[in-house]
């Protein structure tokens, strides 16, 4: 057993945050949502994740992937989340994942060289057929370029969003993020995945619970630097408990997620019995360290926090967000009842 | 004690509501900053028109002087117009009007007061600075006396409605040399001096009320200034009571019918599990114990408001309700979240669902704006309990 990051390790997460700091930070991001242009990300700044191999990390090698686990995957997310960085990234690479493994090669092909792939939203009004069909209301995440994924417990597939009907768009609560809402009678989809193959949807936990850690974490140093640099009444903010101990509740909560999330990532890779368990509690973990921790750190910034004049206004945003898109909370919790424990 | 309130009360309550129903704007209050300026103003009008222009103010000034039992129904009346709890009028009528009364000259009263009333100027509150907020006291916007004018320089922040203010009470330090709380003015400038430069600051839910205001050399009378020179953080301090307990009431009445509203949100919606949202026990739970709360927070009000109308000195429920409002506020519009759910991604402000999300994040404002929640536990701490500082 061993939780500690290998060197080969820290050396994607080192060039995975140097590129996103580079190519996709919140100015970037910024300049392109305030032009009206979202999911926020230039093409040129996707295709050059393309060509680091952002989208086939975990893809096996017999499949064109660069053959590293779904714990590297998780690293990386972890640095997205930590950016900000906009972009369909879970969708993406889970759907390269589908095609690959569902034999839609040319396709997995072509989503790995940089055609991102948005999220289908699941919503009460919407049902997933075993085959990967999708019928009633859907919300899609960042899927302009044409391709959704839709997950569910029994399959994972990929379907054609020019093909649903009443397509419109609405803006989303984090504006860096391309929202569309959308119909179908029954769409069927043009690549689908059993669960019984391969469980997407447990892996879509990971990388979520993934970004969510790198959201917390970011919050987390945002808030102790400004309760270090912040002054009132001749002292820094953070020698009052009451922002020294919740910064320190922000450390605890972002720690237990960055561990859960490795672990659940590592009992998918180890292809352990309680994988969707630990992948579940990856999930609940982390969405509730950047929940707090993102509204934390807003109270720590004060009147500044309120506003667009930091990043942290963001950071909720994108944490609401996420925490929601593969359903909420309760029925995550529900699923965890459900499932035995811990082995 | 007694819980109910006496027939003329009644009739009181009866009176109000008819008249807030007839009269009150039905419209969607506008976004832009010059359009919104306009509607609070004309309601203001209409108010004034009516003899409902300041239920709380002096009649000397034109106001209704209602006692606090009256003030408590006709804020919980006004609630249920909808109408938004604090607009661009806040800091005229509650603020810097009252302070106009209490340490103005008469000269001063007779120019401003019977203007705020009668809804035709809009004032704002120039009191945070970058390097000074929950310590106010250490601002440094500099004001140097120079003939009969001051000169002020320097930088104010998170001014709300700074752009659509005519006048503004402004707070700058005359004597640096003086203990940081005794070198202090309290001053009325005039926000269209030459040397004023206002820029918007967007804030979390999209709003361009906030503002950043800069001071080159602004010339301000003397004639202007409220109280002594140096004396100004005595007379910023003497309208904080002004409201004496009534202050949340609009607020606190409105977050009741939120959770009302979202509970039978949760009863007729379902949840992607197809069941119906209030069927999940933690949804429920947070529910049934915001609706507690809310019930605890409205007798806390009434606690509050009854210890006032017999005694001058306020008591300790000031903070107690702003501390304890802004924690449930933003529990209550977080779990409006929750209740709606995936629809919660969607930030369209022609759509229903939409204002739950619009909601949850003005409420981060409400643990921050007028003096944050830690700093209101320091009070109740050191003040209330006498724990030391
Ligand atoms: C919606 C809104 C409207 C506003 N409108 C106006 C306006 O019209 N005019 C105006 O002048 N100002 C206005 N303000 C500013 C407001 O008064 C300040 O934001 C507030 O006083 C806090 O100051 P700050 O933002 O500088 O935060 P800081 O004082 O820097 O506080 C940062 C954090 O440190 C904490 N902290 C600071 N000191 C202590 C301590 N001793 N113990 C424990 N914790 C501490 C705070 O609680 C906070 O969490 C508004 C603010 C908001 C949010």
């Amino acid at each position: 057993m061993d939780l500690l990051t290998s060197p080969d390790q820290d050396e994607i997460i080192a060039a995975a945050a140097s590129f996103l700091n580079d190519k996709m930070s919140t100015d970037q991001s910024r300049l392109q949502f305030e032009s009206g242009t979202t999911p926020a990300v230039s093409n040129a700044a996707w295709a050059a994740a393309a060509e680091l191999g952002w989208f086939a990390l975990g893809l096996p090698e017999q499949f064109g992937g660069v053959g590293f686990g779904l714990a590297e995957e998780a690293l990386l997310f972890r640095e997205i989340g930590r950016a900000a960085a906009p972009g369909p990234f879970v969708s993406t690479v889970l759907a390269a994942r589908v095609a690959a493994l569902s034999g839609a090669q040319d396709l997995a092909d072509e989503i790995v060289a940089g055609r991102g792939v948005g999220l289908t939203v699941p919503g009460s009004l919407h049902a997933i057929g075993e085959d990967g069909s999708i019928a009633g209301e859907v919300q899609l995440l960042d899927a302009t370029s044409g391709l959704a994924l839709v997950l569910s417990p029994s399959v994972a597939s990929i379907i054609d969003v020019e093909s649903l009907g009443d397509r419109s768009r609405v803006p989303c609560v984090d504006p860096t993020v391309d929202l569309q809402r959308a119909t179908a009678n029954t769409l069927s989809p043009i690549a689908h995945l059993p669960a019984s193959t391969e469980a997407v949807e447990h892996r879509a936990h990971v990388l979520i619970a993934s970004m969510l850690t790198g959201i917390a974490e970011w919050a987390r140093d945002a808030a102790a630097t400004h309760a270090i640099d912040r002054v009132q009444f001749g002292k820094p903010i953070g020698v009052n408990q009451a922002i020294k101990h919740p910064c320190a509740d922000m450390a605890v909560q972002a720690q237990l997620a960055y561990a859960q999330t490795l672990f659940a990532a590592l009992a998918i890779d180890e292809a352990r019995e309680d994988a969707e368990f630990q992948a579940l509690s990856a999930h609940v973990a982390a969405a509730g360290a950047a929940e707090f921790s993102t509204s934390t750190t807003i109270q720590v910034l004060g009147g500044m926090g309120f506003t667009h004049e930091h990043d942290a206004h963001l950071y909720v945003k994108r944490a609401e967000v996420w925490r929601r898109t593969l359903g909420g909370m309760p029925t995550h919790l529900a699923r965890l009842l459900e499932l035995s424990g811990p082995v | 004690m007694d819980l109910s309130f006496s027939t003329e009360d009644n009739e009181f309550r009866d009176e109000v509501r008819t008249w807030l129903k007839a009269n009150a704007p039905t419209g969607r209050r506008p976004k832009e900053s010059h359009a919104m300026r306009e509607f609070d103003l004309a309601w203001q009008r209409t108010m004034h028109a009516a003899g409902w222009g300041g239920v709380a103010w002096p009649v000397d000034y034109g106001g209704r002087d209602l006692p606090l039992t009256q003030q408590l129904i006709w804020y919980e009346e006004y609630a249920r117009t909808g109408l938004a709890p604090i607009d661009s009028r806040f800091v005229g009528l509650a603020h810097a009007g009252p302070t106009l009364m209490l340490r103005s000259s008469e000269e001063q009263k007779q120019f401003h007061l019977p203007k705020i009333l009668g809804g035709e100027v809009i004032w704002c509150q120039g009191f945070s600075e970058p390097e000074a907020g929950s310590d106010l006291a250490s601002l440094r916007t500099r004001a140097v006396v120079d003939g009969d004018e001051l000169v002020v320089t320097g930088q104010k922040i998170w001014t709300s409605f700074a752009a659509v203010s005519d006048w503004q009470e402004l707070l700058v330090r005359t004597d640096p040399d003086a203990p940081k709380h005794k070198g202090i003015t309290w001053v009325i400038c005039d926000m269209r001096s030459p040397g004023i430069d206002i820029r918007p600051i967007r804030t979390i839910e999209g709003g361009a009320d906030f503002n950043e205001v800069f001071y080159d050399e602004v010339r301000i009378p003397l004639a202007n200034v409220v109280g002594d020179l140096n004396d100004g953080w005595s007379v910023a301090m003497s309208t904080l009571s002004f409201e004496r307990g009534t202050a949340f009431t609009v607020s606190q009445v409105q977050l009741a019918s939120s959770i009302e509203a979202l509970i039978d949100m949760a009863r007729s919606r379902t949840s992607i599990n197809g069941r119906a949202v209030i069927a999940d026990g933690a949804v429920a739970e947070r529910l049934a114990k915001a609706r507690a709360d809310c019930a605890a927070l409205r007798a806390l009000t009434y606690l509050g408001i009854s210890k006032n109308a017999h005694s001058t000195q306020p008591g300790p429920e000031g903070s107690m309700l702003k501390l304890q409002y802004a924690d449930l506020a933003k529990r209550v519009y977080l779990l409006g979240l929750d209740v709606i759910d995936t629809n919660a991604l969607a930030f369209a402000l022609d759509e229903d669902d939409s204002d739950w999300v619009d909601r949850h994040l003005m409420a981060f404002s409400t643990s921050i704006g007028g003096g944050t929640s830690e700093i209101q536990r320091n009070i109740i701490g050191e003040r209330v309990l006498g724990l030391p500082r």
